[in-house]
């Protein structure tokens, strides 16, 4: 896999850095890690009650997963301070191996964000697409963007490295958000397919629903694994479906998954592509292990947002100081903390 | 270092990476607004309670327990600053004092500023300099972890109750001798008790060539070379052997001495005669027959003689040590058990009459495990009355459980070797100049030959040094089946 990363995402780090005001507010630990998967739909969805029936095949493919996070580290009187982190994670030979990148961590302001999000999808892609054109996402949306555009690159990387092999994505493979361009989401199973790969995009939280109930908790009593398949969910425009939904439930835990299966891979390869994925991963509560495992690599700790807050204060010279928690300051002991909020 | 919190007289300070502190260091806590700092010991060395640590190191692990193999591009090079984080410790210090200028004072009730205060580490050659640990006796107990050399004042032991304590084969005995040896330099006078024979060859180098101290160290071997005329004995001392060795019930002690008198009397205290004596003596048959099997008891000993020309008189020796200094071994090494409380009860029985007398001044005595000779009562009689009279002892032993409680509380300094049993050091920690945390935190990690020394002669600031070494003939040694030449 290519893991040269583009010289300006890091400079352009830097230089953010180097921008913030000398003194900034830390913040109270809130974590923005999960990317918000909702995705306004029709209420056409159906889901057919006769399972497909899964048999793990041990035929030897590498499974490989991509997931990213990112993180609030403080907050300066222009703007924030993030980080982000992209973790790749890939099973060969019943052996986990990884690449992390990162963490990256960027001072985005009111008057730097058009300009940062913009360098680093041409520094990524050569091209910026139409939606980040239409105008700059605000200040709170730049960290989910930063990291879908590291994530993005990360499975391009993959797609176009990785053959006959199998890919996790975190997330679904809905496109024609501002996160998921459609042309560059297209462009990466293209190149995925290119490779004999096989796009699996496993969603752990899903708002589609049949019949007014979500669609992972319409179980059918049937031994796992099985796939349920779904029919006649219509996105507004311009989001569009790049994959075949079913609903997974992959080991015996009561847990299903929405999985996204690239819709331009035959319905046979599809099916083949999970019992593969069944013959050669790991499953602990239905999840497989490769994908939870780039989960856990990207996301940040504690000890880490420590470790950054320690790093800008040393590199930049900046300076901590405590924001007081208006919830607590008006409230006292009634106020729980702006965490509750 | 940064001041983390303070509970009693306990302080704790957050270490990082770099700033090298190990157990038993001294720090120095120093306000310059007060103009006051504290002089802290590390008694414990923990890792910092971190947020997200055990999540840091669990991502390590798959399914499998083996460590995942990865590569890390990190290009803003954060990742030393998160080992940087997670190797902070936390160090656990116990507050020896506050230090205003030049004086100390054992207070710890002021808290200096957490923002502002300095945190270094007090070198011990600075710590002993202001706690004035040196005097005009000096005695060198070893190197300390810094290199620089423990020297306690010799009077420091003067008039004190001093234990050496440690498990088998951490230099207990060796501390001992080097003590013992220092100590007759200063030309005190030393008895000991040496039950394995292990001070026999203190008048001679590790080559066997004679030392310095070689015509001032006296072994007395109990029915060799020291064998006792009854004439030498007072009826107080032989009683005591009687009674407290022999265990002589009360009713024949009173005929015993009657006895004695009317020997005395005619001036024939001999053995024969004794025996004789109690075997035509007017009394009931079963007083009769204690008598004579503790008479027999005497005999069967060795120690005593009616041969005047070679019977010992521990006075000589006492007083030849008075001059010069010099040490009594008295070696026990293959006498029975009576036997050894036999001539225990008499050299103390003795030195009392001595120093009563003020025939001698003051007498050190070390007595090794003392439980295996020395009667009960003679445990609080050592600590209040024989102190007085000029009895200093140093106890030496690893089965610090056989020393009593109240040894321990009166002890003015201990000399604490390596121990891992929890019952061990609850054991010591009883001691009044210790408190118990630095006694079972540092007292576990000591290594071989390294002791903790506590009390006065450290002026109560617990020091760890490594016995040096001393060139004398190593005796002692366990004989062992699969020895090398065996081979």
């Amino acid at each position: 896999m290519d893991i040269t990363l583009p010289q300006q995402f890091i400079e352009l780090s830097m230089e953010s850095l180097k921008q913030a005001p000398d003194r900034w507010f830390q913040l109270n630990q809130q974590s923005i890690q999960q990317f918000n998967n909702l995705a306004s739909h029709e209420e056409t969805l159906k889901l057919k009650h006769e399972p497909l029936h899964l048999i793990p095949s041990r035929r030897e493919k590498t499974v490989s997963a991509v997931d990213t996070s990112t993180i609030k580290i403080g907050e300066t009187n222009t703007g924030i301070i993030i980080a982000i982190r992209g973790a790749n994670v890939w099973k060969q030979r019943k052996r986990y191996r990884y690449v992390r990148f990162g963490p990256f961590i960027f001072h985005v302001t009111e008057e730097n964000k058009r300009q940062v999000f913009e360098t680093l999808e041409r520094a990524y892609f050569s091209s910026v697409h139409e939606q980040a054109r239409q105008g700059a996402p605000s200040i709170l949306q730049m960290p989910m963007r930063i990291a879908s555009l590291l994530e993005r690159w990360l499975q391009t990387m993959a797609a176009k490295t990785m053959k006959n092999g199998l890919m996790l994505f975190d997330g679904s493979l809905t496109a024609g958000t501002a996160e998921t361009p459609t042309r560059r989401m297209r462009e990466i199973l293209d190149s995925a397919r290119k490779g004999q790969n096989v796009v699996l995009a496993f969603s752990k939280v899903t708002n589609l629903r049949a019949n007014g109930h979500r669609i992972t908790e319409l179980l059918p009593d049937h031994e796992p694994p099985f796939l349920l398949e779904t029919e006649g969910l219509k996105l507004k425009p311009p989001m569009v479906l790049l994959g075949e939904i079913y609903v997974a439930r992959l080991a015996k835990a009561n847990l299903a998954f929405r999985l996204d299966i690239d819709k331009e891979v035959p319905v046979e390869s599809r099916i083949e592509a999970v019992e593969n994925l069944l013959g050669n991963d790991l499953f602990a509560e239905s999840y497989p292990e490769t994908l939870r495992l780039a989960h856990i690599l990207c996301t940040f700790t504690a000890n880490e947002v420590l470790a950054m807050q320690h790093f800008v204060t040393r590199r930049f010279g900046l300076q901590f100081v405590n924001r007081p928690d208006m919830h607590r300051l008006l409230f006292g002991m009634f106020g729980k903390g702006e965490g509750y909020q | 270092m940064k001041l983390y919190r303070k509970e009693g007289n306990i302080l704790q300070i957050l270490s990082f990476p770099g700033e090298t502190v190990e157990k038993g260091d001294y720090l120095l806590v120093e306000d310059v607004d007060v103009g006051r700092a504290l002089i802290v010991q590390v008694i414990d060395v923990q890792f910092a309670s971190i947020p997200g640590v055990l999540e840091e190191l669990l991502r390590s692990l798959p399914d499998g327990g083996e460590l995942i193999k990865g590569e890390d591009v990190d290009p803003l090079e954060v990742a030393p600053h998160i080992s940087y984080i997670q190797d902070a410790s936390l160090l656990i210090c116990k507050i020896r004092a506050t230090a205003e200028g030049d004086c100390l004072s054992p207070s710890s009730s002021w808290l200096p500023s957490r923002s502002q205060s300095t945190i270094r580490k007090l070198p011990l050659p600075a710590l002993l300099k202001l706690a004035k640990i040196d005097g005009g006796l000096p005695i060198v107990i070893g190197g300390t972890k810094d290199s620089s050399l423990l020297t306690i004042d010799a009077t420091s032991l003067d008039g004190r109750l001093n234990i050496i304590t440690g498990k088998k084969e951490t230099g207990k005995s060796h501390l001992s001798k080097l003590l013992m040896v220092n100590l007759v330099g200063y030309k005190a006078t030393v008895v000991v008790f040496d039950l394995n024979g292990e001070y026999l060859s203190l008048g001679l180098t590790g080559d066997g060539k004679r030392n310095a101290n070689y015509d001032r160290i006296h072994v007395l071997t109990p029915s060799q070379n020291f064998k006792l005329a009854l004439k030498q004995l007072n009826l107080h001392v032989m009683l005591g052997i009687l009674i407290h060795a022999l265990h002589l019930p009360g009713t024949s002690a009173r005929e015993f001495r009657r006895i004695w008198v009317a020997l005395k009397e005619r001036d024939t205290l001999t053995l024969h005669e004794l025996g004789e004596t109690i075997r035509n003596w007017n009394c009931n048959q079963h007083v009769r027959d204690a008598l004579f099997s503790r008479y027999h008891a005497l005999v069967n000993s060795g120690i005593f003689t009616d041969n005047v020309a070679e019977s010992t008189s521990l006075e000589e020796y006492l007083f030849k040590t008075r001059e010069q200094g010099g040490a009594i071994v008295l070696n026990l090494r293959n006498t029975s058990s009576i036997d050894r409380q036999v001539v225990v009860e008499y050299i103390l029985g003795k030195l009392v009459e001595c120093l009563s007398n003020s025939k001698l001044r003051a007498v050190f005595l070390f007595a090794e495990e003392a439980h295996l000779y020395l009667r009960e009562t003679y445990w609080d009689d050592i600590v209040t009355r024989m102190r007085h009279f000029g009895i200093f002892t140093t106890f030496v032993t690893n089965q610090p459980d056989t020393i009593r409680e109240n040894i321990y509380r009166q002890a003015d300094n201990i000399f604490l070797f390596n121990f891992t049993n929890e019952h061990d050091l609850d054991v010591v920690s009883r001691a009044a100049r210790v408190d118990a945390e630095t006694v079972r935190s540092i007292a576990r990690d000591l290594p071989p030959h390294h002791c903790l020394a506590l009390g006065r002669a450290v002026r109560d600031f617990p020091i760890v040094a490594r016995v040096r070494a001393l060139d004398v003939k190593t005796m002692g040694e366990t004989r062992l089946f699969f020895s090398s030449s065996a081979g």
